[in-house]
């Protein structure tokens, strides 16, 4: 009998457990280790943060979820690694601490087979001193809740709208390399959304500050879309969209401080600005969670499982090159660890093996691009790919993987929706394939195929938003036939 | 120079007849790609 440990109950780490019990469950053990109770759907993350959703709409206890699944849950957050276990234990084991009930504080061995390394991202508010949601007028929608106390901010700012203040509004990337664009952009339209609903738009001034080259890059180079029946470059698509609701923008912008409700940034040029705010939702860099690995003789062995970012190394080209030379080989397949063949990491805990859009440099250094974004439907399909290999492996007693999903040879919908509702809203809808733009395959549309890569605006893309919240949180309810749903 | 949204185009992202046809194309569209499958690239 096989155990497979799974470390994290988000999307990859929820998705991979959910198919593994599915198709080994029965003889085979499968574990869950998070420190988290609940699942929570993530994208609508952000209407939590402008008050038309509730907690509960997104929010669910896994308990019973795995109780009538039968997966184990280990309330418990992962400490180290020890992939080679030591002299107690053969196999290797994750030393985990338990967070709550009568064990909470003590530590304790759980051994595994296999193990998926599904934890995603830290969110790394220390990397930009200042950068700490609840001080200097920050909020935050990165989880549920941060994004309870971004309404509980903005509801308080409508108030003083009401009464005739005008205020000041930031939204976008809170560093340099900051990733989770689309999340910040969602959210911006939002807010703009909702201070029309109350009637206090024209008290605002809302300003989008980003680490892009051009709008709509999404850590991804940008895109061409097919939009009302012409090609839109995602540059041309985010300044039509913000020119239309009045929302002003700064690119190319590193914010390396937050003092005093003020954004201080240097742009690509080398100029050194600052942005006051009565509001600011600036998204944190990500980056892994600074775990340590040992092997049997309790020596370091950090380097060979993980990244120096922290997220963990897997089948990917790390050889350090110009951007001319990435090609989408450069990206993992398997999400397996090169060094141990039972280890794999999906969605955004695995170590990306460099940036997507064009690294740049200001004139005094500072390195100013997005981070590659791996969330939502890649961390989806990875944890599944990743499900599948481990069911052959355990099923046909080999260590070869053999299913494969690389993000160069993988499609993607994205979806920007503000309003709530049926008919009181608009979205943004993309689909682009591949994600990671193949431009030796593709050289003429940038590095995509066209026929795949379309754009939509208006309400269509807001109902396909609705329709995603409540089909996902089906799917991850475990519902009936619930794997027929795409990742 | 930035572009416009137009009025019609503006009508037309509110219209529910004409975005019905796009909400069921958008669906259409993205399981045609999800279901297209995804592998390697080496």
């Amino acid at each position: 009998m096989a155990k497979i440990v799974v470390l994290g109950a988000g999307v990859s780490g929820h998705t991979a457990v959910s198919f593994l019990n599915k198709t080994l469950g029965k003889d085979h053990e499968v574990i869950m280790v998070s420190p988290n109770s609940n699942y929570q759907w993530i994208p609508s993350n952000i209407w939590l943060g402008v008050g038309r959703m509730k907690r509960k709409h997104l929010v669910f206890p896994l308990a019973p979820i795995y109780k009538k699944a039968k997966i184990k849950h280990i309330l418990a957050k992962a400490i180290s690694f020890h992939p080679e276990g030591d002299s107690q234990e053969e196999k290797g084991y994750i030393l985990v601490e338990y967070v709550s009930g009568d064990n909470k504080g003590k530590q304790e061995k759980v051994s595994y087979d296999f193990l998926v390394n599904g934890t995603g991202p830290k969110l790394n508010f220390e990397a930009t001193p200042g950068l700490i949601p609840e001080t200097n007028n920050l909020v935050s929608v990165c989880t549920y809740t941060h994004a309870e106390h971004a309404w509980h901010e903005l509801d308080k700012l409508i108030q003083r709208m009401k009464k005739g203040e005008h205020v000041k509004i930031l939204v976008g990337s809170g560093h340099a390399l900051a990733t989770c664009q689309g999340a910040a952009f969602e959210y911006i339209l939002n807010i703009d959304h909702e201070l029309r609903r109350y009637k206090v738009r024209d008290k605002a001034t809302i300003t989008w500050i980003s680490n892009e080259y051009e709008l709509g890059d999404f850590g991804v180079d940008g895109g061409v879309f097919n939009v009302f029946g012409e090609q839109l470059t995602s540059k041309e698509l985010g300044e039509m969209v913000f020119n239309d609701r009045d929302i002003k923008w700064i690119k190319r912008a590193g914010v390396y401080k937050i003092e005093n409700n003020t954004a201080f940034y240097e742009t690509l040029d080398g100029v050194e600005a600052s942005e006051s705010f009565d509001f600011g939702m600036l998204i944190p860099s990500f980056s892994g969670h600074g775990f340590k690995a040992f092997d049997k003789n309790g020596n370091e062995i950090t380097e060979k499982l993980f990244a120096p970012n922290g997220f963990m190394k897997v089948d990917a080209d790390y050889t350090k090159r110009p951007y001319e030379e990435w090609t989408v080989q450069d990206w993992p397949e398997t999400y397996q660890n090169p060094s141990y063949a039972n280890i794999f990491a999906p969605g955004i805990a695995f170590a990306p093996p460099h940036a997507i859009s064009k690294p740049r440099k200001s004139v005094n250094g500072r390195a100013i691009f997005p981070a590659p974004p791996r969330t939502g439907m890649p961390s989806g399909i990875s944890a599944k790919v990743v499900a599948d290999n481990i069911t052959d492996m355990v099923k046909n007693n080999t260590m070869t993987a053999s299913h494969k999903g690389s993000m160069g040879n993988m499609g993607a919908a994205c979806v920007a929706s503000s309003g709530y509702g049926l008919f009181r809203g608009t979205g943004i809808s993309m689909t682009m394939t591949p994600i990671v733009p193949d431009y030796k395959k593709y050289p003429d549309t940038g590095g995509r195929e066209l026929k795949n890569t379309i754009g939509s605006y208006g309400l269509a893309g807001h109902w396909l938003k609705l329709a995603l919240h409540y089909m996902f949180i089906y799917k991850a309810k475990l519902k009936p036939f619930w794997w027929l749903i795409p990742e | 120079m930035i572009k416009t949204i137009s009025k019609t185009q503006k009508f037309m992202m509110n219209c529910v007849l004409v975005q019905l046809f796009i909400f069921t194309y958008l669906n259409i569209k993205i399981l045609f790609v999800v279901g297209k499958g995804h592998g390697g690239t080496r």
